[in-house]
């Protein structure tokens, strides 16, 4: 797959909101407790993710990003990462469900060429592959 | 693969928008680590979400950001600017 630098590469979406499966991709640096942090040492910043399951514990989740203020999503993870809030909407059936798949990173790095021709097309093919996702919820920090 | 739709939910506007995002949202005013709002504010949270995914469903405009309001956050925060 191939990301377009001179036009918006927008993926239209003919479907029914109550019918489709969402996932969610964060760059503020949210992972599992038991999974390795990120890397807030290097000033170039970290280039990896991490992948969370659709029946991930919110109590379960922290961040390790040191360029904005998570305080707040220390107290609750929904403020960036809102997998509760998506549950919500599954339950109201504003949404079909949950994709097998949520991904984190910690959107500061240094090398930009690297996370937008190596990172983000490895954080696609992952929701592409398996994850059963027909929407991605991008938040930032 | 055909690639799949995204939508963005944004709190640096101007910043975001110089990636062009296909489908974006601000909450106006909210700070760095608020993007869906304050902790505990579950109904805040749940109308941003939604108020996200219905871009899916509308016609927006490849590259804009959509700014929507929401009285209940409480607070307005400047968001950062692009240095030009």
């Amino acid at each position: 797959m191939s990301i377009s630098r001179k036009c918006v590469p927008f993926t239209p979406f003919e479907g029914e909101l109550s019918k489709a499966t969402v996932a969610l991709v964060t760059a503020g640096g949210v992972h599992l407790k038991d999974q390795e942090p990120f890397n807030i040492a290097d000033e170039l910043g970290d280039l990896g993710y991490r992948v969370m399951p659709e029946d991930v514990d919110p109590s379960q989740l922290m961040v390790t990003h040191h360029h904005y203020d998570h305080t707040d999503a220390d107290k609750d993870i929904n403020v960036v990462f809102p997998i509760d809030v998506l549950r919500d909407l599954q339950e109201e059936g504003f949404i079909r469900g949950l994709a097998r798949k949520h991904v984190g990173y910690m959107g500061y790095t240094m090398q930009l060429k690297a996370m937008y021709e190596d990172t983000a097309h490895e954080i696609a093919n992952e929701i592409d592959k398996g994850s059963r996702a027909d929407l991605v919820v991008l938040t930032g920090g | 693969m055909k690639g799949i739709p995204t939508v963005l939910i944004t709190v640096s506007p101007e910043v975001s928008a110089q990636m062009r995002p296909p489908r974006a949202i601000y909450p106006k005013g909210f700070k760095i680590g608020n993007s869906l709002g304050k902790p505990g504010m579950r109904e805040l949270q749940r109308e941003v979400l939604r108020n996200a995914l219905t871009l899916f469903t509308e016609d927006t405009r490849p590259g804009q950001v959509v700014t929507r309001e929401y009285p209940e956050y409480g607070e307005y925060h400047e968001p950062p600017r692009v240095k030009k």
